[in-house]
């Protein structure tokens, strides 16, 4: 037991910079990968729903406006959504139609401003080339 | 005039208004130090350098909703704070700082003030152990008997360590022992353990770690301070601050040799010298944890007092050789 | 002279809710009665209702310092149930986040206990410390806490070098520091005072209460289910079993800290290590009827899942039992004979994540002592009967 084992290190604090991040005046990088908020490219998406079913939140919506037309509508509740990004993984399309970015200063003053919402009309499936060429194959 | 001049010197300086201003200066100093060893940045935003925060955390305190529980006795409650603002002040009037040389002293200057300090420092204190047995809570009821049971450790040491260089410079009267040491500061070297002892027991006097065990945060929520809110919390905060500054001003004024120089000289002096002591504090308090309160007491029975005691012997020796 | 004394359910000790309610007598405890309840989320019963896949995340949420255990021993357990078999690359990276997050724990348990004892300055530093392992999660796993990667069949994403690199590297800078705080806790006077000889578990109450976890093994108890009943690829990877034998909070920190460094070897022997391949297969929808137990070494102790399927893609029932569940009676023992002062520090050795403990409740009533379940619309109907018959508040004073 040594009295103050601690007064070296404790001194030489004294003249480093403090660790502390000057939040909001300074902001730390987050990696990339990094799982932010969901949002959708609308001209990928081919409305097969396996977003809607695999949501453990469920936090996304596709609503028909018009079958004939084949135009629908995503609706995202951000303020449901808990950033697990199961929603990317279970879509199918390549390139994915789904993304996160890397935004987590989403804070707002109503939950009503939270919700996002595309119109579009449903992509079609590319019918499967030649094989050997990786179309849409299914991701677990 | 006269009832004027005296007015000025009640309420502006060194009166009331200083001893604010002071007191905050040096809570802010105090927490800036303390976050500085431990890596973070103290109060920042407000004001330069975060300076004004201590004032702000008064100002806020003083807008909060003022409970008082209702099996409290009331009067009390209410007073208490307001009488541990009067006695402390009371005390810093005493320091030497406010009169510039042993010709013409001030008026609050007189043999056997020193004693006269050391009791009313004391009176804080007395004052936890009230509002704590006045609270009628279960976490103050605990908080004031740890505040008595800590009075029963380090007051003993702490009296011993200050009364020894009195002895030394034959005086029971600040400005003398002040003007002694002045005149010949070598027999500053000898007081170094009275130094280091007094150091200690102020810290337990300020219950500051290692030694917040009447206010520990984590076991009894608040201890003597669990049921004060609004403006009587922040008198008793107010309290502790000009607390930490008449005490290290008692201790810069015994060992380090008093203030002199002068209107603004001295004052410099005691600036300087009262924020080495804080710093040795906060240094203090980063540096621990706390202890439990019978290893208090048995800290101070076996460590501190007897080096109070051998302070006063070797103080006694060197006497006779001095003359 | 006896008297009852409230700590909880709300108290700056505790980060949880608990009702510990203390029979005091002078500053000695002679008596605990712990009361549960105050935390209680619904978790299985919600569980009953979302599919496999869906499950893994509300597992996860279970806690937030061990989010990943609860959920690597869910979806150990699914993936028996559907007799699906992960790749080992996939194995290799869901115990290496395991390994992770058992580093971040136990420098936040070291903060904690600082700061229980009011050592601020040691809790400052190591969670200063505990940024680089959070880093290195986030670059991992893409969040901070609840890190989300495991899916059935495996994990979800995978490490490439430059990852590997910067986690072997900060390494060195962890081994350090763990020792330095080692070196620190166990030579600091003011510190050691406090947490020596305080909450004594002998080796024989710990074995008779079902003690788990760092409590158990700060007793001599070499008990580890990584080692007794080992999961996943823990039969190849080398290490020991850390154990103290002063039984007491001193060798509880002792425990943590071996722990610490182990986990520092391990986690260099699944990088070096790293076998080539895909990082997760395809599971089913749905799985067969049938039932399972599953246990997982969390930072605390022993978790224990028990899952059972019908067949269709929701589980029938999911039983969870945390560690610091098992670790309570051993809690009673620990705090009769000690001090006031020592309540939090005693609590808080044992890592109490009040969370993951939280099952569901009887009522009792006071009188009779019968016990009963009630449903959420009684309780709340109790309640607002009794809430309009409380007398008003007279002693309030707002101010300006």
């Amino acid at each position: 037991m040594r009295i103050a084992a601690f007064l070296p290190e404790i001194l030489r604090h004294l003249f480093k910079k403090p660790a502390t991040v000057d939040y909001p005046f300074k902001k730390l990088e987050v990696p990339k990968d990094f799982r932010g908020t969901p949002f959708l490219h609308p001209e990928l998406c081919i409305v097969c729903r396996a977003c809607v079913r695999d949501c453990p939140a469920e936090a996304i919506d596709i609503l028909t406006v018009n079958e004939a037309d084949k135009k629908f509508k995503m609706v995202i509740h951000n303020d449901r959504c808990i950033h697990c990004a199961q929603c990317v993984e279970s879509c199918p399309t390549t390139p994915k139609a789904l993304e996160m970015d890397q935004l987590f200063e989403i804070a707002a003053f109503s939950r009503w401003d939270l919700k996002k919402e595309w119109e579009y009309v449903k992509a079609q499936v590319k019918p499967k080339a030649a094989a050997g060429t990786p179309s849409a194959e299914a991701k677990s | 005039m006269a009832i004027l001049k005296t007015l000025l010197y009640l309420f502006v300086y060194p009166g009331l208004i200083f001893l604010f201003i002071y007191s905050t200066f040096c809570e802010w100093f105090d927490r800036k130090v303390y976050a500085r060893l431990q890596n973070r940045m103290g109060p920042t935003h407000t004001g330069y350098w975060g300076i004004l925060q201590p004032v702000a955390d008064f100002i806020k305190l003083l807008a909060k909703e003022d409970i008082v529980p209702e099996r409290a006795d009331r009067t009390l409650f209410t007073l208490l704070p307001v009488f541990g603002i009067a006695a402390i002040s009371t005390a810093m009037m005493l320091l030497p700082v406010w009169h510039f040389s042993l010709a013409n002293s001030s008026p609050n200057s007189f043999s056997g003030d020193i004693i006269v300090l050391l009791y009313i420092l004391t009176l804080p204190t007395l004052v936890f152990f009230l509002a704590a047995w006045s609270s009628t809570s279960f976490f103050s009821t605990i908080g004031g008997s740890r505040v008595l049971t800590m009075l029963f450790g380090y007051e003993v040491p702490l009296f011993l360590a200050v009364l020894s260089p009195a002895i030394m410079a034959g005086s029971w009267r600040l400005a003398e022992i002040a003007a002694f040491y002045q005149h010949k500061p070598l027999l500053l070297l000898p007081n170094v353990i009275g130094f280091v002892v007094s150091v200690i027991c102020l810290q337990a006097k300020l219950e500051r770690t290692p030694f917040d065990i009447p206010h520990a945060e984590t076991e009894i929520v608040g201890g003597t301070f669990t049921e004060y809110s609004g403006k009587k919390l922040a008198l008793f905060r107010l309290m502790t601050d000009v607390e930490m500054v008449a005490g290290s001003g008692l201790i810069a004024a015994v060992f380090l040799g008093g203030f002199p120089g002068g209107v603004i000289l001295g004052f410099v002096n005691f600036v300087i010298k009262t924020l080495l002591i804080i710093f040795l504090l906060s240094l203090i308090r980063a540096l621990t944890s706390r202890i439990r309160i019978d290893q208090v007491i048995s800290f101070s029975w076996k460590y501190l007092a007897p080096l109070a005691v051998l302070q006063l012997l070797i103080t006694i020796v060197l006497k006779g050789f001095v003359r | 002279m006896r008297f009852t004394v409230p700590i909880g359910p709300q108290h700056p000790a505790l980060k949880e809710p608990i009702s510990l309610r203390m029979t005091l007598e002078g500053e000695v405890i002679r008596d605990v009665d712990i009361r549960l309840g105050y935390n209680h989320r619904g978790l299985e019963k919600l569980a009953e209702e979302k599919t496999w896949l869906q499950n893994i995340y509300l597992t996860e949420r279970i806690c937030g310092i061990c989010s990943h255990s609860h959920s690597t021993c869910y979806t150990q357990g699914v993936e028996k149930l559907m007799e699906v078999e992960p790749p080992k690359r996939g194995i290799y990276l869901r115990f290496l986040v395991a390994e992770l997050e058992r580093v971040h724990s136990h420098l936040l348990w070291l903060g904690v206990a600082g700061h229980e004892a009011g050592f601020d300055t040691f809790f400052m530093y190591t969670w200063r410390d505990r940024e680089v392992v959070m880093d290195i999660l986030e670059m991992v796993s893409g969040n901070r806490v609840h890190y989300a990667i495991n899916t059935l069949g495996g994990v979800r994403r995978d490490i490439d070098d430059l990852q590997k690199k910067k986690i072997l590297d900060s390494l060195d800078f962890l081994r350090r520091r763990s020792e330095f705080y080692f070196k620190i806790g166990a030579n600091e006077p003011s510190f050691v005072a406090r947490i020596a000889g305080v909450g004594r578990l002998s080796k024989e109450d710990a074995l008779a209460l079902c003690a788990v976890g760092p409590t158990a093994r700060a007793s001599d108890i070499p008990q580890d289910v990584r080692k007794d009943d080992p999961y996943g690829m823990y039969a190849e990877v080398p290490f020991e079993v850390a154990t103290a034998t002063t039984c007491d909070v001193l060798g509880r920190v002792v425990v943590r800290v071996k722990e610490l460094m182990q986990s520092y070897n391990i986690i260099e022997f699944l990088l070096k290590n790293l076998p080539d391949g895909p990082v997760a297969v395809r599971a089913p929808r749905r799985a067969k009827p049938n039932e399972v137990v599953s246990r997982y070494e969390a930072p605390r102790g022993e978790n224990i899942h028990y899952i059972k399927s019908n067949g269709t893609d929701k589980p029938e029932r999911l039983k969870v039992r945390a560690p610091t569940l098992a670790n309570y009676p051993a809690t009673v023992v620990m705090l009769k004979h000690g001090f006031i002062a020592d309540i939090p520090l005693i609590f808080a050795a044992i890592d109490p994540c009040i969370c993951c403990a939280e099952r569901a409740v009887t009522l009792v009533d006071g009188r009779s002592g019968q016990e009963k379940v009630v449903l959420m619309s009684e309780l709340r109907k109790q309640a607002q009967e009794r809430w309009k018959k409380a007398p008003l508040k007279k002693d309030a004073v707002w101010p300006f």
